[in-house]
């Protein structure tokens, strides 16, 4: 099993059955919240306050190339457009609507992506508003549409799900494994790639059979492409994307580079199955399967949601709390964010939502470094965390930044390793938003003195 | 102004707006709320931090491996030299080993407490510089020699430099080098084995006495070159009383053998060095460049390898003192360079000074070096070593 260096082991604390059933929820309040970006560029929105709106109706979108539509998750009518409380603890604007029971629904024409041109393809994943679905939300069709000079040779489903408490995305490996594979043989397709792999890690054994079946299928059906499936140790932050090429296939994506840079394209499994269901149903992506966990919820479990669905619209029917919550986390614990309130909308990239007690998280205060390095053998960029904080704190940028700064992906092993428990994460985010104050600074005077020279 | 910031970041607390978690458990109403509550709310609340929800940055989860549990091991894995050291000394090794403990806690606690600082006694770092400082000095060294040492470890060593993980010298060699520096006699004054019975050994005067009629030589007097040129091994062997060379190494591996309080038993270290091993508690890079270093530079020059390993403090130090961690390199390159840079200096002066040792001045002159070997960093991911451009034909 190739795997990459570092990393750490969390709990696993993966506590929904992958066979368990991932159970359909509406909102208590009838209303849902959508915002009206997610993942891209600003979108600009297509519908006014008293508009019905139609189940997958395409409600904002913009005209640049970088972004994605989005689409009402519900048939109702638009009763706001207010900013409201988002995954990150800003209001960004979101329509509101008012369910009705018409159930009015607006798919796209099925189209089939093996007959249709690669600029039809594109254009329909874009259309379908489908953007990365395991964190990033990064609008699909711009990975698939690769720049220039680079030629596509791998698609790499990412269903390494290496959070812990996570376990939708196994969920929907066993489930609809057959669209997984299938959203693998059109991004295949799209991209001209001559190999499709599948990698999850070997705490999911138990989707081989399942994930092998499927794969065969789409390679008897696709008889000029592989297909493979790999399992790599357990290990995080194994689904990062860096990470995740590496133990693929072997190969590092240069420093700001792209995975398309050394033939790779990489998609969330929930990702490549709303492709596949773009395509088959012409369902623009409108629901969204996550996993509501942690020690303060009384019976964890997979859910499917409309997006714009409020976590505490879904409170208590859905679930159940018990005494001392002490955070609630959108996302998993080693990268998502601590939320002020449950009243915030599941979106595209919502994989989690956890409520966590005090034995769970971690309240103590920083202490003094005592150099231990476990932080460098952790990392999975081999970057020297400990010295980029030391460099920091001393305020010399050059050398934060020739320790790897800015090749740190913000995983949190080093910071879940620390016995000194320091918030490195913290200090590199703090770090990268000075460096690229310094360097916009730079650039401003650079061209106020070449303005002045040209004078 | 970076770590204000976070502290902020940290101690943000936001009740919830709308649904509380509290409520919507199905339990009975809490005794919290029926109490007439509001005379002092804000106290109530408190109390229970049920309604608290906290915010920070990721991750929201962590290792359950502290500092002190570090630190911990590291004291479970001289358990086993420092009851050895017992057993060779008696009282006068145990009495100097708690004295120096007691010593470097109580110093640090006091420093810190005039200081106005927090004390961080819980950390077990004072109770491993004062427990390292009494492993490595002669084990009748006078009892007010003991206490000035340990402090100045503590005290010089490392809280004038800001406390623990600020130090750039090891303390506990701090401590010693002081020593050396200002009482050279005392700090030779190596006695045999078993030799002080249950005396203490207080003062300088009963040293003396010990000292004189049980004086003894060790392996590394003869191995160095410096006093009569270098001996055969069975001639070393000889003049300390054994029958072959091979009983010479069986008793120097298994610490048969006088020098500091606790470093004769080259077996109890290497079972305490696999142990910090196992644990992953320190690297094995430092260690095993430095002893690697010192025996082959040493054997060049012609002294047995295995004398060379097992006398002296070689082992003891390239454990437990090159590995010290707020004093060493994080970087694995970094770190082969002290042990190298450690073990050359030892050999250098084993082969060449009137000291008979160096273990304790090599850590020391490397210490100072330790940001310099930190530039030496692993490749960074997505930084693949460019081929060389094909080299320009000259004319």
């Amino acid at each position: 099993m190739r795997s990459f260096p570092g990393g750490t082991h969390p709990p696993e604390r993966k506590m929904v059955a992958h066979d368990s059933l991932v159970q359909p929820v509406l909102p208590s309040s009838n209303m849902v919240w959508i915002p009206v970006t997610q993942g891209g560029r600003p979108n600009q929105p297509l519908v006014k306050v008293g508009d019905k709106v139609a189940r997958g109706q395409k409600i904002a979108e913009s005209s640049e190339f970088m972004s994605a539509p989005v689409h009402s998750s519900v048939s109702g009518t638009v009763k706001k457009l207010e900013p409201h409380l988002v995954t990150g603890n800003s209001d960004v604007p979101c329509f509101v609507i008012q369910i009705d029971k018409d159930e009015r629904e607006e798919f796209l024409e099925p189209l089939d992506p093996f007959h249709c041109t690669k600029e039809e393809a594109l254009a329909r994943v874009k259309e379908a508003g489908i953007a990365g679905m395991g964190g990033a939300s990064f609008p699909a069709h711009v990975k698939l549409n690769p720049p220039k000079g680079t030629k596509i040779e791998y698609v790499i489903a990412n269903g390494a799900e290496c959070e812990p408490y996570l376990c939708a995305d196994a969920a929907a490996m066993f489930r609809y494994a057959d669209d997984i594979a299938e959203g693998l043989a059109i991004t295949m397709h799209i991209t001209g790639a001559h190999t499709g792999i599948i990698l999850i890690e070997d705490n999911k054994h138990f989707l081989k059979g399942e994930l092998d079946r499927a794969l065969s299928k789409q390679g008897s059906l696709h008889s000029t492409q592989t297909f493979e499936l790999k399992i790599a140790p357990t290990k995080y932050p194994q689904g990062g994307e860096k990470n995740i090429t590496l133990a693929a296939v072997g190969r590092e994506i240069p420093a700001g580079g792209l995975p398309a840079h050394i033939g790779c394209v990489v998609q969330n499994v929930a990702t490549l199955r709303a492709i596949a269901e773009a395509f088959n149903l012409g369902k623009p992506l409108i629901d969204r399967s996550l996993t509501i966990s942690g020690g303060a919820v009384v019976k964890p479990i997979n859910i499917v949601a409309p997006i714009g669905t409020r976590v505490s619209d879904l409170i208590p029917q859905h679930i159940a709390l018990k005494d001392g919550v002490m955070k609630i986390i959108s996302g998993g614990p080693m990268m998502g964010f601590a939320m002020k309130s449950p009243e915030f909308p599941i979106q595209k990239n919502t994989s989690g939502v956890l409520f966590l007690t005090k034995d769970e998280v971690n309240t103590e205060e920083e202490t003094s470094c005592i150099g231990c390095a476990r932080c460098l053998s952790v990392c999975s960029c081999q970057i020297s965390p400990v010295l980029i904080v030391r460099s920091l704190k001393a305020n010399d940028m050059d050398k934060a930044l020739y320790y790897g700064l800015m090749d740190c992906v913000e995983c949190g092993a080093c910071a879940y390793i620390c016995p000194a428990r320091i918030k490195l994460v913290q200090h590199f985010k703090i770090g990268k938003a000075k460096f690229r104050a310094e360097s916009q600074k730079k650039a401003a005077r650079a061209a106020a003195l070449q303005a002045k020279e040209g004078k | 102004m970076m770590s204000e910031e976070i502290k902020q970041a940290n101690t943000v607390e936001a009740k919830p707006a709308g649904v509380q978690p509290a409520e919507v458990k199905p339990a009975e109403v809490k005794p919290a709320e029926v109490k007439p509550a509001e005379t002092k709310p804000k106290k109530t609340q408190k109390k229970s931090d049920e309604n608290e929800i906290f915010i920070s940055p990721a991750p929201h989860v962590i290792s359950p491996i502290k500092t002190q549990n570090l630190m911990q091991n590291v004291l479970l894995a001289l358990l086993p030299v420092t009851v050895y050291s017992v057993y060779l000394y008696s009282m006068a090794g145990a009495v100097r080993i708690v004295l120096s403990i007691v010593t470097a806690v109580v110093s640090e606690i006091l420093f810190r407490r005039i200081l106005k600082r927090d004390v961080r006694i819980k950390d077990f770092s004072a109770v491993i510089t004062g427990l390292l400082f009494a492993l490595v000095i002669p084990p009748v060294l006078p009892l007010w020699m003991v206490i000035l040492g340990s402090a100045f470890a503590v005290i010089v060593g490392k809280e004038f430099f800001g406390g623990l993980g600020s130090n750039p010298f090891n303390p506990a060699l701090v401590g010693r080098a002081f020593l050396l520096a200002s009482f050279t006699k005392p700090m030779s004054g190596w006695v045999g084995i078993h030799s002080t019975g249950m005396n203490i050994v207080p003062w300088t005067k009963s040293a003396e006495a010990v000292v004189d009629s049980i004086g003894s030589a060790t392996p590394l007097f003869y191995a160095n070159p410096n006093t009569e040129g270098v001996m055969a091994t069975l001639d070393i062997a000889k003049s300390l009383g054994f029958d072959s060379s091979f009983e010479l190494y069986t008793h120097l591996f298994l610490g048969q053998r006088g020098g500091s309080i606790g470093e004769s038993s080259i077996a109890l270290i290497l079972i305490g060095f696999l142990y910090l091993l196992v644990k992953r508690v320190i690297d094995w890079r430092t260690p095993v460049a430095m002893i690697t270093t010192t025996v082959l530079l040493t054997t060049l020059a012609g002294v047995d390898p295995l004398i060379s390993l097992m006398s002296g403090g070689l082992v003891f130090g390239a454990v437990f003192m090159a590995t010290d961690y707020v004093t060493s390199p994080v970087t694995p390159m970094g770190k082969i360079f002290f042990g190298i840079g450690c073990g050359l200096i030892t050999a250098i002066i084993r082969l060449y000074s009137a000291l008979p040792e160096g273990v304790m001045f090599s850590i020391l002159v490397m210490n100072t070096v330790v940001p310099f070997l930190d530039r030496i960093i692993p490749r960074k991911y997505g930084f693949v070593k460019k081929k060389k451009p094909p080299k320009e034909k000259a004319k």
